[in-house]
């Protein structure tokens, strides 16, 4: 009894351990940010008294409202594009049988297989040759076929009651309809969780935004990378874009914590 | 109205029915036959776009000579450029960063995540969920805001992990650990995530077989070596897989917006290298065919771990 309180308790120490050495980095990151200019380098535990002449700081530096605008739309367009698409292939792929159909199942799975950083180059040149370097477009666009939306999708789906589907089918509906009265509002939860992920894996894009945006910087994580080029160690401002960078990721799993974790950790690869 | 017709004339109907009825099918059949294709048309469009033709056109660009400018001429060179990448010592060197990498990230990948889950078993309700937060919440971090953090947190002399260990080193500028700050950054993004992994794993292993092994008088640390760990191994080489499949895409932020490959070239992994090539030396052949080089060893590389997880993994049927 004693020996398992013990357990218990050792158990409890190093999940709290593992725990602190894990946010303490974010905290820090919002502590920093939010102490007087005069107390960056302070080690006191908790930032007193609180201050945002950091962010003004960092505004007067950055065009922070237009990152924050930029990252809003790029991450937005992008989700819901990535979700609208895989949707429609899912769709096909649970509810059809048609020749080619593994084959191009294996498409899509094989898309793990290639590294972004080896198409890289083909898709900067085809962008460069449509005009998009350097436009939010050019950002979105070769985002937005997601295989992983497509395969987690095409998972519901085919758990999907089929019933369902073939009683509307008796009722005369076309399968665009069904689709959207009986498919999509039946999903709603599972979508809603893709959605997130996409939501938060497009906010935190980093590789296609630096190829494309290569001159402007237009998002927050080039805007930051830009900054911590150019200004050097001015740990406040830097502390200040860097919380904004993760502000609206950690807000949303603030309010959906379990459904996050279940979201990313069910989908395996991100 | 053709039920209609039926009815009132049997005759006319038989006529009109072979003729009307036959089209009327196919034109059905048609769109059922292509509503799948239609269905998939924009996701294949854009994956063919953006992901398998340029695979194919960086094989093409592999053999020419060329530097990006869309002026310039592209000069066919053959396998040129495949043997001078094998002659750089640079791109010997990146490969062999690149495997340090990913060994030494499977220790926060696969190793803590064990040990961390399994000593922890007993946590349960709402305590854990509580953990399971905080633990995961890095995972979330934009990479960038990562990079800065972590550097203020070494800066020498200011930094508060500096300033605690008191080292007034330069982690992140020094040769000699710019590479470990790099593994200890996606470590430290990664490990949450692999801890619930394991957890999901450990929940999903059947408690029928230790409750059986105790019954025979196993210990507790035989039932974890010899019940629990074998039926884990599925999750741990799932970890394994992720592991190298995440690790370009999470180093990849960190070392261009805190190294840039440097300082002296101890951060120049392969995917690094790539992007070296192609826009600080603008040298369009190179990096295409250390591109299509890494595609094929990354191909090899999965095979074999999905190779291993069908032969070795123990599956609990």
């Amino acid at each position: 009894m004693m020996i398992d309180r013990l357990r218990l308790a050792g158990s409890h120490v190093l999940l709290a351990g593992t725990a602190l050495v894990c946010v303490f980095p974010i905290y820090w990151l919002f502590a920093t940010a939010l102490r007087r200019p005069q107390d960056v380098t302070s080690l006191s535990p908790l930032p007193w008294p609180l201050s945002i002449d950091n962010y003004l700081d960092a505004a007067q530096k950055v065009d922070v409202t237009g990152l924050i605008v930029n990252t809003f739309v790029v991450a937005i367009l992008s989700a819901a594009g990535q979700l609208l698409i895989a949707l429609l292939a899912s769709y096909a792929f649970a509810m059809y049988t048609f020749p080619l159909q593994r084959l191009m199942y294996l498409a899509f799975v094989g898309v793990w297989l290639v590294p972004f950083q080896v198409t890289m180059l083909p898709n900067y040149i085809l962008l460069n040759r449509m005009g998009l370097i350097n436009t939010l477009i050019g950002c979105v666009l070769p985002t937005l076929c997601s295989a992983l939306a497509v395969l987690l999708l095409r998972q519901h789906m085919n758990a999907f009651p089929k019933e369902l589907v073939a009683a509307a089918k008796i009722d005369g509906r076309s399968s665009w309809a069904i689709l959207w009265t009986v498919v999509v509002p039946n999903l709603r939860p599972a979508l809603a969780a893709l959605g997130i992920l996409l939501f938060i894996n497009a906010w935190n894009e980093y590789f296609w935004p630096a190829v494309v945006l290569r001159q402007s910087n237009d998002v927050l994580q080039l805007g930051l990378r830009s900054f911590m080029g150019t200004e050097g160690d001015q740990w406040g401002p830097m502390m200040a874009l860097a919380s904004l960078a993760c502000l609206p990721v950690l807000l949303l799993y603030l309010v959906l914590q379990r459904h996050i974790v279940n979201a990313f950790v069910r989908s395996g690869l991100k | 109205m053709f039920v209609i017709d039926d009815r009132q004339d049997p005759a006319r109907a038989a006529i009109i029915a072979p003729a009307a009825g036959p089209r009327r099918f196919t034109r059905r059949a048609a769109l059922r036959l292509i509503a799948p294709y239609l269905y998939l048309a924009p996701a294949v469009v854009l994956l063919v776009v953006f992901t398998y033709q340029p695979l194919v056109q960086a094989v093409q660009l592999s053999t020419v000579s060329w530097n990006l400018l869309p002026t310039a001429p592209m000069k066919a060179v053959g396998t040129a450029n495949y043997s001078r990448l094998l002659d750089l010592p640079a791109f010997w060197g990146s490969l062999g960063r690149t495997a340090t990498l990913i060994l030494g990230l499977l220790p926060f990948t696969v190793l803590l995540p064990v040990l961390i889950a399994l000593a922890s078993r007993r946590v349960q309700g709402r305590a854990r969920t509580f953990y399971q937060a905080l633990v995961f919440a890095p995972f979330l971090v934009a990479p960038v805001a990562a990079a800065a953090v972590w550097r203020w947190l070494l800066h020498p002399g200011s930094g508060f992990v500096d300033q605690v260990v008191d080292s007034g080193r330069n982690w992140v500028y020094d040769a000699s650990t710019a590479q470990a700050v790099i593994v200890l950054i996606t470590g430290w993004q990664l490990l949450g995530f692999a801890v619930l992994v394991v957890w999901a794993g450990l929940a999903g292993i059947s408690g029928d077989y230790s409750e059986a092994a105790q019954v025979d008088g196993a210990t507790p640390g035989q039932i974890r070596r010899w019940i629990t760990l074998p039926l884990l191994s599925p999750t741990l080489l799932f970890l394994v897989l992720t592991t190298v499949l995440l690790s370009p895409t999470l180093s990849f932020p960190l070392i261009d917006s805190m190294t840039q490959g440097g300082p002296a070239q101890a951060t120049t992994n392969i995917y690094y290298l790539l992007w070296d090539y192609a826009f600080h030396s603008f040298d369009a052949g190179l990096s295409a065919a250390a591109g299509v080089l890494l595609f094929v060893g990354f191909g090899a590389l999965a095979a074999v771990l999905v190779w291993i997880s069908e032969k070795v993994a123990v599956h609990d049927d």
